[in-house]
């Protein structure tokens, strides 16, 4: 009886996680196997999966996939992390005209992937600043940055979204630090940068794991800037999933599902692998 | 050499909050200013520790402070590195200088043991009281062999009972290492208890400096004295009732703490007890004589309400 009506004041939350989360991950793991697709299926239960195991181009596109999403989450978190501790140490004045850093926070992502591709395409505004300045003798000469087969457009368009986010969630541990700290830490002897290492890096480094997390996790399965931006050998994961579900055979859902379930439990075994490192370190720093 | 204060001078927005404070600290002196709330004694401490810019004046150190003998503010409340144990702060200032592991392990370990930290050794500062987090402040900036060592208020988180304890600590650490070292306080009996030397800052103004037996029997004017405690004004047509004669007697008033004052029962008397008020240890008596009451403390509890007395000055020798 109390069960039931804690199950029953849980339901707001309960009703859709179950229909749509879990139904969600029902439905694409039994595809995957070879229930409930749309065709009938011939395959064995997991052919899916040996399929795209023993495809190259998959094994190529999640290390191409994972590459994208390391180094734009670390790029995002290490700029978001200075970006973070120079704002705090300006003046009050300052920091709040330093507010303008949560703009991009508001803009979408297809729209960041539009300013990075408008700036640095080969036909872009920077290509033709460098031409008009001289710097280059025609516009095809800009560096083909975008396409260089390093997703290098990707990770400037998800630094640019990430960068912000993770300076938001720094700025807040930030902003309950006292910098009296510091002082002591400069009046003790310690430089500028020992005592960035040694006393502030430690106070944030927990909204630092947490932004890396998120945005790494991001980074590898989004699909809005990898379809403007992505490159086509190897693609990211999201584009190709996108790709086998609408533009193949209705036969290869099976596969794409696979893909999707893969995923998912790869970002569900990084997740579990971080709480498992997070609550080891905690359990030491536990004493603060 | 002296650490010498220049007619030190700051303003802030608009108003002044210290005016022209001057004085020294010998080499191995430990010296308090004492002053209510709000006078500006921490602001005087960040000038000495160079974190503010005075408007006007110097300090002017026997030897400029350097990293390797830096000014060290102790902070009221201590400051700890919360993510470092108590041998992790201590050795921070020796971390910071490269030192060699097992030096900065050895020399962290003599702290430990002088601070009485031994088993605190691996605790977090969350994890410690007022007291303890107190000494690692203290023996964090003392393992760095300071040029100046400053403590900001260093009894006002302390428990009562403690903090009589904890000024003689400090006298003697001050003693044992050596290092001149400035306190600002409000707290006046444990700043009596450890200091060579007292200054008493008042309204921005170093109103007073100089031993504190000195500044407590002799305060130069009426705000001092007040400051100090309760005291009683005899003026000049009252000497002979006071039994006030000789050299003394040519003073045109005399400021006279209630503890100088003793009460003698006499009938008739010029002096009438007015109230009795049992304050632990003394009695405190409220004498009414002319048109004026004083304040006398005794360890005699013999006086009623209504009782007619004589009230006297006790002779130099005996304050």
């Amino acid at each position: 009886m109390k069960s039931a009506k804690l199950l029953l004041r849980l339901s707001p939350l309960l009703i859709p996680y179950l229909i749509l989360f879990c139904g969600g991950v029902f439905l694409t793991v039994g595809q995957s196997l070879g229930f409930l697709t749309p065709l009938p299926y011939t395959g064995g239960t997991f052919e899916a999966y040996t399929q795209l195991f023993s495809d190259p181009h998959f094994l190529a596109s999640f290390l191409f996939s994972l590459q994208v999403a390391l180094a734009s989450a670390l790029l995002s978190v290490t700029a978001g992390t200075l970006l973070a501790y120079w704002v705090w140490k300006l003046p009050q004045r300052l920091q709040t005209a330093a507010i303008v850093y949560k703009i991009p926070l508001i803009l979408p992502h297809i729209a960041v992937a539009f300013v990075v591709l408008i700036f640095w395409s080969r036909s872009g505004i920077v290509a033709s600043l460098a031409h008009s300045l001289g710097l280059i003798d025609a516009m095809q000469e800009f560096p083909n940055l975008l396409y260089s087969g390093w997703g290098l457009g990707m990770i400037l368009a998800y630094s640019l979204k990430g960068t912000p986010f993770a300076m938001l969630l720094i700025m807040a541990l930030l902003l309950r630090f006292d910098s009296r700290q510091i002082q002591a830490a400069y009046m003790l002897g310690a430089s500028r940068l020992q005592t960035f290492f040694r006393v502030v890096l430690p106070r944030i480094a927990p909204a630092m794991q947490t932004g890396f997390i998120i945005l790494f996790l991001y980074s590898f399965g989004a699909f809005d800037i990898p379809y403007l931006l992505s490159e086509s050998r190897p693609g990211m994961l999201s584009v190709n999933v996108y790709n086998l579900y609408f533009k193949r055979d209705l036969a290869r859902r099976p596969e794409a599902m696979a893909m999707l379930t893969f995923m998912f439990c790869f970002a569900v075994l990084l997740i579990v692998a971080y709480s498992k490192i997070v609550n080891r370190l905690e359990d030491a720093e536990r004493k603060i | 050499m002296d650490l010498t204060l220049k007619r030190i001078n700051k303003h802030f927005k608009g108003r002044t909050v210290l005016e022209d404070i001057s004085f020294d600290v010998g080499p191995r002196e430990l010296v308090s200013i004492i002053g209510p709330s709000g006078v500006g004694k921490t602001t005087l401490l960040k000038i000495i520790a160079q974190l503010e810019q005075p408007t006007g004046g110097e300090v002017v150190f026997p030897e400029p402070p350097s990293r390797k003998h830096p000014v060290i503010l102790v902070f009221q409340d201590y400051v700890l590195f919360p993510g470092m144990t108590v041998r992790g702060n201590i050795g921070f200032g020796l971390k910071s200088r490269r030192i060699k592991k097992a030096e900065i392990r050895e020399r962290v370990d003599r702290m430990l043991e002088y601070f009485r930290l031994e088993e605190q050794s691996g605790h977090y500062p969350a994890q410690l009281s007022a007291g303890q987090k107190q000494r690692v402040a203290i023996a964090r900036a003392m393992i760095i062999n300071p040029a100046v060592l400053l403590l900001d208020e260093p009894f006002a988180n302390l428990d009562r009972s403690l903090k009589m304890e904890t000024a003689g600590f400090i006298r003697k650490t001050q003693k044992e290492f050596g290092i001149p070292t400035i306190s600002v306080t409000h707290d006046l009996e444990e700043a009596f208890a450890m200091s060579d030397r007292i200054g008493i800052l008042l309204d921005g103004r170093l109103k007073q400096y100089d031993a504190p037996k000195e500044i407590y029997f002799h305060p130069n004017s009426y705000d001092v004295a007040r400051f100090l405690g309760p005291v009683n004004i005899i003026p000049r047509n009252l000497y002979q009732l006071f039994g006030i004669n000789g050299e003394r007697g040519q003073q045109d008033r005399i400021l006279a703490r209630p503890e100088n004052l003793v009460l003698e029962p006499l009938e008739n008397g010029a002096g009438r007890i007015q109230e009795v008020t049992f304050a632990g240890h003394y009695i405190v008596y409220s004498v009414s004589l002319q048109d004026r009451v004083f304040t006398v403390y005794s360890h005699q509890d013999s006086f009623r309400p209504g009782q007619e007395v004589a009230l006297k000055i006790k002779p130099y020798g005996e304050q």
